[in-house]
């Protein structure tokens, strides 16, 4: 069985961040990832058999690029192609239990690894395999906000992130004819992006109104990164209107059309509330929908582990809560980046920074004064970047409620069971004890699909918070439970046959 | 949809198989990405029979999942093509 001092989930920004200073002081740290190469998806990278030109446009890429050769460089341990679907204690006898205390063992005990206090359960091409280590650092990234509207099921309805990646990683336009619809600043930049690769950009809308929009601006804070980042922003909106893309405010996404794909997006106009104001409906044609309302942290494997979360809506939903040296709030579980709030890739580089100096406190690698030192100009740089992250949070929050009322009664809202939010919203009227997503899912079933309830989690919690009044930190998430990702359960009886002899108990 | 030529160099093609038909794609790429190049949106079916594409083309939303070489239910976001493999694209949660 494979072992490491740190496993680290996530080779993105925050991830690879702290792998650098882990393999500066000598502790065996290992990246996992389930991408093929390391970046994240902010500075996700083509395949290793394609050579392309990093694009003038594409900013991101060179800030990543110090990081991402220095991880190349220093040869970086890494398991990639790998997902990892569940976090285990390993108890005093070394042996490891699948979920709730005593629910099933999985692997027997072996002499002398009883300093290794985490499994790591993993799956890839070669079948399922324990990773044991002394410490779990999570920096697992966040992908982008599902918003469930009448027909967002077509083909042609995609992430914007999505969208992206494509265009980033793949050099692939994923159709011909685009048009974005969202609340973060983003998605101008991507417009624009698929615009200079010769995409047509069919509008870009804004759910903020124009007041808003541009009264919001002007909280976010004045530092240099702001600067830059507004430059870009404002750089791209400029490029797109001479070309001529309408670029609206007060508008939201009601509705997709077309016959099995995208061929029109419907819009309409809203108030400051995002409320749709009735009559205002326009079509778009166009081929494929970016959608770009927020993004969700991705909690699921230390919910799953037990962290304690909190619902922070600004920053991504459900988060994880942490401490000083971004341990959580289990014993031997370290969080970066996106997993504590949404924050973008400069927050997560320093907080991975930050959490590797307190893996090499706590492993006693440095002291703890040495640890301070070393954590002090880090601390001052986090809380720089923090300030632009929670402006830039405030500007572009989700409103889940209005979101949550363009779902009609037969919008799909859970895509893998296809439940519709009508089945939902007559579960909830029938039952009006059903106030937590557990009881709807138990109800209705949906969150029971392949997804594990990741793209429907929040519409749930929106309609229960609609129909009770409870809040959402109430309402709560749905319970994480091993495998947080579908794996073959032929994978699982080999491992079992192989650590075991085949015994069964 | 088409793959970008511009500051782009992508190793000679292979040929895989989609729904019986040959295709070529490029080492390294993903099979979403090869699949979508050969003009097919749908890449499964729910069990109501509705059409279903790549969604989120980063491994969480399974809506892009396929069969390959008999094996069902995989994402093709996250799976890079391989000479010869063998994938029928359009089954119930990517299984035939």
């Amino acid at each position: 069985m494979e072992r490491a001092d740190v496993a680290i989930v996530g080779a993105g920004p925050g991830g690879v961040a702290a792998a650098l200073i882990l393999a500066e002081h000598g502790v065996d740290a290992v990246l996992l990832d389930e991408q093929a190469r390391p970046g994240g998806q902010i500075y996700r990278q083509p395949p290793m058999t394609f050579e392309v030109v990093a694009h003038r446009l594409d900013k991101t890429r060179a800030i990543g690029k110090e990081i991402l050769r220095a991880a190349s460089e220093k040869k970086l341990r890494s398991r990639l192609e790998t997902t990892v679907w569940g976090l285990f204690p390993l108890g005093v006898e070394g042996v490891s239990t699948v979920g709730s205390p005593g629910a099933m063992t999985l692997t027997p005990a072996a002499a002398g690894e009883s300093a290794a206090a985490m499994a790591v359960a993993l799956s890839g091409e070669g079948g399922v395999d324990l990773l044991r280590a002394r410490r779990v650092l999570l920096a697992p990234g966040a992908f982008d906000l599902p918003v469930a509207f009448p027909e967002w099921t077509l083909p042609g309805v995609m992430a914007a992130g999505g969208i992206q990646a494509f265009v980033k990683s793949q050099r692939f336009l994923p159709g011909n004819r685009f048009c974005f619809v969202g609340a973060h600043p983003l998605q101008i930049v991507i417009a624009d992006q698929l615009l200079n690769e010769g995409a047509e950009i069919a509008g870009v809308f804004f759910a903020q109104t124009r007041p808003s929009f541009f009264d919001a601006m002007k909280e976010l804070p004045n530092v240099w990164t702001s600067w830059e980042k507004l430059g870009q922003f404002f750089a791209a909106w400029r490029r797109l209107d001479r070309a001529g893309v309408p670029v609206s405010f007060g508008k939201i996404i009601i509705g997709a059309e077309g016959h099995g794909e995208v061929e029109r997006a419907v819009v309409a106009s809203v108030d400051d509330a995002w409320d749709v104001i009735p009559g205002t409906e326009k079509t778009v044609p166009c081929d494929t929908i970016g959608l770009n309302y927020g993004f969700v942290a991705s909690t699921e494997l230390g919910r799953q582990a037990g962290c304690r979360q909190r619902w922070s809506p600004s920053e991504g939903g459900w988060i994880l809560e942490h401490d000083e040296w971004m341990r959580s709030t289990e014993p031997y579980i370290y969080l970066a980046g996106e997993i504590t709030g949404v924050a973008g890739a400069d927050v997560a580089i320093s907080e991975g920074r930050l959490a590797a100096i307190g893996l090499l406190r706590d492993l006693g690698r440095v002291g703890a004064g040495r640890a301070s030192q070393l954590a002090a100009p880090i601390r001052r740089k986090l809380r720089r970047e923090r300030r632009f992250a929670r402006a830039l949070q405030e500007f572009a929050a989700p409103r889940f409620d209005a979101l949550a009322g363009l779902m009609s009664d037969k919008t799909v809202l859970c895509r893998c069971e296809e439940i519709s939010c009508g089945q939902v919203r007559q579960a909830l009227r029938e039952n009006p004890h059903l106030g937590t997503a557990n009881a709807v899912k138990l109800f209705t079933r949906a969150g029971m699909g392949p997804c594990q309830g990741r793209f429907c989690a929040l519409s749930v919690a929106a309609l229960i918070a609609a129909q009770s009044g409870n809040d959402f930190s109430d309402i709560g998430s749905f319970t994480a439970r091993p495998p947080t990702k579908p794996l073959p359960l032929a994978d699982l009886a080999r491992y079992w046959d192989e650590t075991t002899g085949g015994e069964r108990s | 949809m088409r793959r970008l030529e511009r500051d782009t160099e992508r190793p000679p093609p292979i040929v895989i198989e989609i729904d019986g038909e040959h295709i070529d794609a490029y080492p390294g790429e993903s099979l979403a990405t090869a699949i979508l190049a050969s003009g097919r949106r749908t890449l499964r079916r729910t069990e109501g029979g509705s059409p279903r594409g790549p969604f989120c083309n980063m491994g969480v939303c399974f809506d892009c999942v396929v069969t390959v070489d008999g094996v069902g239910a995989l994402r093709s976001c996250m799976m890079a093509v391989r000479p010869g493999m063998k994938v029928v694209t359009g089954g119930v949660r990517g299984a035939r």
